[in-house]
């Protein structure tokens, strides 16, 4: 059966219960980007969907110095994009949501969806693991928190449970002296799905030259997006110099576990992620060096467009 | 699954209908409304043919369900222009020859009628970040871009 | 050059209005009462025998209304050419994997896509032939085992699956190669290309009462539409009106008959009109794109730097059908250039792939983007400038062409000089930055073509020809005769048609419409004003020749005062004795005019990825005289865009072991965004072509032909390293770059075997 029945949650609860008593035949809908395509595609056929988006305040971005960024799930790519403090100081998820897709599903696609399709090519994980992101989810049996990294199953699983809801990621504050770049590989400027996507979050000791600490994250390169951890520990403590951030490239190029596929082969795709992760680092460093960069430029970075 | 009620503003007028409950916000405008303006090139969210503006943002039709529109105010492609005069994005693209076979002009022009709304002095560099969703075979966009610039121009200018 | 009061002006489209407020209307957008949604069920196997298909569940779906399979089609092979090689839909095999076996007709278009979902079919597996290189072999097994029974098999060379050679020779080519001081040869590969049009293929057909049938189509060609029709319904030609709705893109590959087929047999069963419109991946899938071509190209030239000798063979992959020839490459293999001595071929091969269809000058792209790196590569060799090699080669007027032509005037060496000039060549660029051109040649199209002119009683003039509008021909068509009557574009009524209307035309595609049609149209505005004229001397009492037709009236050239309106003429007509006013023209060819186009790449390479950054693209091309810049200008750069793609990004991948299309989505195709170029500079020189309207020439083809080898060469120039194989991807050039061998097989046994089976020397 290719139809199904639409069902509107007029809040949280709402939708757990409607989730409950569908069970495996139902599915939330957020945006329903990723939702209609595979449906169209045959891959997804619920009986029933239960929709998320009339649900109030569940989009709220706000960020504050103790409790870091807080983004609800349902808030759009587009909304992260142009949020004035994400483009201030999370950088590489600002660039992650502008090198996705294109306007128009930018203003319907949400941070939730993204999330919970755990495709390992998803253009905001590579950010939001580098900073260290946590779930809130809630779920039949009330709410629970989980780091992003443990919520990435494979291609397309999570550690979400039947009825459950991811409802909030939250991103600490960076501390001073960090900066923070993504950049996409793919043929294309726009609308093209991440041959290799790398971010990178470098932040300096008060010196302004020894690396306190850095996070690598690789999309499209293995079965889920994850940390490069061998690449980060070989640069914290050190003094971040050419050659230490091509080794940790070549580290991040070791981690990475890609197949071939109408994108590329997994050679390409290695070599990518050692040129990607070093320029990220190299950027990050920069801004980590107090070198202002504007969101113009940073966006012809993420998405390799030469204006 | 029968056909739910749907209530929706559409260019302006307040519509009531029955939509099936998987039908997309495309084919609800062009099957049961008869705005057949609004183009599915792909029905994936690829090419940016199904443009239309949902509560002020230009987003892929296509990827819409139509009964989470509920309430929500849409413009297409039809209803741009005024008994007297086109939309400065319409007029611009005739002037600038930023059409041809046309496909893609409903999409092209909903897209730059939802920049110019939250930009209204894009640069070209803005411009083509903005029609980045819009796939375009037969322009080779130059005359797009151009077209674009010269409305948000005369609609500065117009205050 | 002349001066114009209409033509060489940004006059806006006749059609502009209406596609920019939404109005236009597509096949898709027609809704009829009653109307039924089709779907297609297509081959899951690559090449099989049918042992059954079971259509039972599907028919007793509700609101399924009919489901129809091969059989239901009369018995009747069919072709785009000579050679009937295909049925309609497929009856005792499948020959490609998306190949239609049924088709339902259902109430709503989700019901009849679950009665697809429960058709039931039974294949017997054959061994698929994928690889056309391959397919060549002797032993490879047969796509078409029966092929020398089909009605138009004309080939005599064994070789099992070839269904075509074309071939062209001139001279000795085999001394010349000896007398030669150097030879020098290559193999180039281009991908597997899709038209990518925005609108689907769609129709809708509807059968009335009395039997006539009636199609809403999306085509290029509504009489070849008819005539295919009639060919596999097996009904009347008479008995078919085809009606061409606004085209959102055919590129060829909307010149003949799709699936209209589908929904008339299925509205002569149900007696409702039915609508089908494909989505996306069937059009990838089941739609004739072009597949990969090899094109071995082989020169002799002298130390001086001339060529006095070449060779070139091309394999065309057609898959499952011939949907259409290789013809169109094979008059390329010299490029612009003369070349006294030469031996082409064109091989046609059978694999169990989509069947190939028509794209802008198919062929030629891939044959320009051979000749042009090629041409690069033996002026690096010999130490030249590639630009001055390319000059001292160059066909000139007077010249025999390869077609057996005598070459007449034209803007080749203009065109060159103005590349030169606008990018200031030769020039030194920074490191990692590069510069490459190319020259590209084609010619305007000819083909049938008719146009009839009526006055009317208020000055305006209704405009009635039988092709659709692409590229905006219907402007370019009703300036034409505003400039020919002198009269304003907007008085120029250009009339809807269809086939029972309009009369007989050659189908738009190859740059024949404002060639030729415009021609019909520049001829049949002559007989309007004549007969003008003819009423105004009668009514004026003064001699024809001494009147003159402009701004909307005649008057008499010595008192303009005395003169009459378009408008008061046409109501005069009315009880004349020669009755109302109408010119019209017919004519069947018209003579070789070539086109020449010159274009020019800066690029970026970057050495980490590979990846190339289009910096400028620049274009020159003789355009005889601008029927309306800002639509030349449009078309040179839609069709430049369309081959930045096929040079950077395009790639349609099939399955190496079944054939399947890879990448049937927008997604995964990717054609160029505007955030992928940069603004594009265009050039026109304008030496008028002798027997074109007002000396106009084609213009769409040749723009696409150029990128692939301008922006190869300007890579190579960058960072000296050569792909011949197209696309220029990010992936082949860092793989070249690190000296991992991206080099595609040459392709000697294969060339071997061939020139063997064809009696020559080895
Ligand atoms: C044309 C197109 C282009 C795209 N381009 C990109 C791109 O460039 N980069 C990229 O990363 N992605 C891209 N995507 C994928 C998609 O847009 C994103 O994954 C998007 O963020 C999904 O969000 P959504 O709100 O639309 O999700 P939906 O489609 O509504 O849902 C997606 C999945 O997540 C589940 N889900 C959604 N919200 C929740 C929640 N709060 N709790 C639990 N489960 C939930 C749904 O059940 C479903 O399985 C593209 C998709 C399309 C169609
Ligand atoms: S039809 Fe919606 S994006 Fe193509
Ligand atoms: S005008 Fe034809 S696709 Fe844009």
């Amino acid at each position: 059966m290719l139809r199904f029945d639409f069902l509107e949650a007029r809040n949280l609860r709402h939708a757990i219960s409607l989730l409950e008593r569908h069970g495996d035949e139902s599915r939330v809908v957020a945006g329903s980007t990723d939702f209609l395509a595979r449906w169209r595609q045959g891959f997804w056929r619920p009986a029933a969907v239960v929709n998320l988006k009339g649900i109030a305040n569940l989009g709220r971005i706000s960020y504050s110095p103790q409790n870091g960024l807080r983004l609800g799930a349902l808030a759009t790519v587009q909304s992260i994009e142009s949020n004035a403090q994400v483009r201030r100081r999370y950088q590489a998820l600002a660039t992650g949501a502008t090198s996705f897709a294109g306007v128009q599903v930018r203003n319907l696609a949400t941070i939730g969806g993204n999330v919970c399709n755990a495709s390992p090519a998803g253009d905001t994980l590579p950010a939001l693991l580098a900073f260290d992101a946590q779930c809130t989810i809630a779920g039949p049996e009330g709410s629970r928190t989980l780091p992003l990294t443990e919520l990435f199953l494979g291609p397309g699983r999570t550690a979400l449970k039947q009825g459950e809801v991811l409802t909030q990621l939250t991103l600490p504050a960076p501390l001073p002296r960090t900066g923070s770049l993504y950049i996409k590989h793919s043929p294309r400027g726009a609308m093209d799905i991440a041959t290799v996507g790398v971010a990178s979050v470098v932040t300096l000791e008060e010196d302004g030259r020894t690396c306190r600490d850095a996070r690598i994250a690789l999309g499209a390169v293995g079965p889920t997006p994850f940390r490069a951890t061998d690449a980060e520990n070989l640069l914290k403590g050190q003094e971040l110099t050419a050659g230490l951030l091509a080794q940790a490239a070549e580290a991040a190029e070791a981690a990475a576990t890609p197949i071939d596929d109408v994108r590329g082969t997994a050679g390409y795709r290695k070599a990518m992620v050692e040129a990607l992760t070093r320029r990220t680092l190299q950027y990050s460093l920069q801004m980590a060096s107090g070198r202002a960069m504007p969101f113009e430029e940073q966006r012809r970075l993420a998405v390799q467009t030469a204006f | 699954m029968n056909k739910q009620p749907l209530t929706m503003t559409v260019n302006g007028h307040e519509r009531q209908i029955l939509v099936a409950p998987y039908y997309s916000l495309l084919d609800t405008l062009r099957d049961e409304l008869q705005l057949t303006g609004t183009k599915k090139g792909c029905d994936e969210g690829d090419c940016g043919a199904c443009t239309v503006i949902l509560n002020g943002k230009a987003v892929t039709s296509c990827l819409v369900l139509a009964m989470s529109a509920r309430g929500a105010e849409v413009t297409t492609v039809e209803g741009l222009a005024t008994p007297d005069a086109l939309h400065p994005v319409q007029q611009a693209f005739i002037e600038r020859g930023g059409l041809q076979c046309g496909y893609c002009t409903p999409g092209l022009i909903m897209a730059a009628v939802g920049l110019l709304e939250e930009n209204p002095q894009p640069s070209a560099e803005e411009v083509k970040f903005a029609i980045g969703g819009n796939l375009c075979r037969c322009t080779g966009y130059t005359k797009v871009v151009e077209a674009i610039l010269l409305a948000a121009d005369r609609m500065a200018s117009l205050g | 050059m002349a001066t114009f009061k209409v033509l060489e002006q940004n006059n806006p489209r006749v059609d502009a209005w209406e596609k920019v407020t939404g109005r236009a209307t597509y096949a898709g957008d027609v809704y009829l009462p009653g109307m039924l949604m089709c779907k297609t069920l297509g081959s899951a196997r690559s090449h099989a025998r049918i042992v059954s298909i079971d259509t039972s569940l599907a028919e007793a779906l509700p609101g399924v209304r009919a489901v129809i399979t091969g059989v239901d089609f009369p018995e009747i092979r069919f072709g785009s050419g000579a050679l009937k090689d295909r049925y309609i839909m497929a009856r005792d095999k499948v020959y490609y994997i998306g190949e239609p076996v049924a088709a339902v007709a259902a109430e709503d278009e989700i019901t009849a896509e679950e009665a697809i979902g429960l058709i039931d079919v039974q294949y017997e597996d054959l061994e698929p032939v994928v690889d056309p290189l391959a397919s060549l072999r002797a032993g490879s097994p047969s796509v078409h085992p029966d092929l020398e029974n089909y009605e138009g098999y004309g080939f005599t060379i064994e070789g099992g699956n070839i269904c075509t050679l074309l071939d062209a020779d001139r001279g000795d080519v085999d001394q010349a190669f000896r007398d030669a001081d150097h030879v020098f040869e290559d193999t180039f590969r281009s991908q597997g290309i899709n038209q990518g049009f925005l609108e689907p293929m769609a129709c809708v057909a509807h059968v009335e009462a009395n039997g006539r049938l009636t199609i809403w189509a999306s085509t290029q060609g509504p009489y070849q539409v008819r005539a295919q029709l009639a060919s596999v319904l097996n009904m009347a030609l008479s008995n078919i009106k085809v009606i061409p709705m606004e085209l959102g893109g055919g590129f060829g590959d909307k010149l003949r008959l799709a699936f209209e087929a589908f929904p008339a047999l299925l509205s002569m069963k149900t007696g409702s009109p039915v609508k089908l419109i494909n989505n996306r991946e069937e059009v990838f899938t089941q739609n004739g794109p072009r597949h990969p071509v090899t094109n071995y190209i082989k020169t002799g030239v002298n130390q001086d730097g001339t060529i006095v000798a070449r060779e070139a063979y091309t394999i065309f992959d057609v898959g499952a059908y011939l949907g259409a020839g290789p013809n169109s490459g094979i008059g390329h293999g010299l490029g612009a250039y003369d070349i006294p001595n030469f031996r082409l071929r064109s091989y046609a091969a059978y694999t169990n792939k989509v069947y190939v269809g028509s794209y802008r000058a198919s062929g030629v792209a891939d044959m320009t983007f051979a000749v042009e790196s090629h041409m690069d590569m033996i002026a690096h060799k010999l130490g030249m400038d590639p630009l001055d090699f390319r000059l001292k080669n160059a066909i000139k007027e007077g010249d025999i062409a390869v077609n057996g032509s005598r070459v007449p005037r034209n803007g080749l060496v203009e065109c060159l000089t103005a590349i030169k000039e606008q990018l200031g060549l030769p020039k030194e660029l920074p490191e990692g930055h590069g510069v490459g051109i190319a020259l590209c040649e084609w010619r305007s199209g000819t083909g049938p073509s008719t146009a009839a002119i009526s006055v009317n009683e208020d000055g305006t003039v209704s405009l009635l020809t039988g092709s659709v509008d692409i590229s905006g021909s219907d402007t370019s068509l009703a300036s034409i005769a505003a400039e020919s009557l002198g009269i304003a574009m907007d008085q120029v009524i250009v009339a809807k048609r269809d086939t029972d209307l309009a009369p007989f035309t050659g189908p738009s595609g190859g740059s024949r419409i404002v060639y030729s049609q415009g021609k019909a149209v520049e001829m049949a505005a002559e007989d309007t004003r004549n007969k003008l004229l003819a009423l105004a001397a009668d009514r004026l009492g003064v001699p024809s020749d001494a009147l003159a037709c402009a701004d909307g009236s005649v008057y008499v050239q010595d008192n303009p005062p005395q003169a009459l309106t378009l408008g008061q003429l046409a109501a005069m007509s009315v009880t004349s004795r020669s009755g109302p006013i109408i010119g019209n023209a017919s004519l069947s060819t018209l003579p070789y005019a070539p086109v020449f186009s010159a274009q020019a790449a800066e690029v970026e390479v970057d050495k980490d990825t590979g990846q190339v950054k289009l910096t400028r693209y620049v274009q020159c091309q003789d355009v005889g005289v601008a029927i309306n810049p800002m639509a030349v200008e449009g078309q040179l750069e839609g069709g430049a865009v369309q081959g930045i793609g096929r040079a950077l990004t395009e790639d349609m991948q099939f399955d190496p072991e079944t054939g399947a299309v890879r990448n049937p989505s927008f997604a995964s195709y990717l054609m160029p965004l505007a955030l992928d170029l940069p603004e594009l500079e265009t050039l026109l020189v304008r030496v008028p072509s002798e027997d074109g309207p007002f000396g106009a020439r084609a213009v769409a083809e040749p723009p696409g032909f150029g990128p692939p080898a301008a922006i190869a060469n300007a890579i190579y120039d960058a960072v000296g390293v050569r792909i011949r194989e197209l696309p220029l991807s990010g992936e082949r050039v860092l793989a070249a770059l690190r000296g991992e061998g991206n080099d595609i097989a040459y392709i000697g046994d294969e060339l071997e075997e061939l020139k063997r089976a064809e009696g020559l020397s080895v």
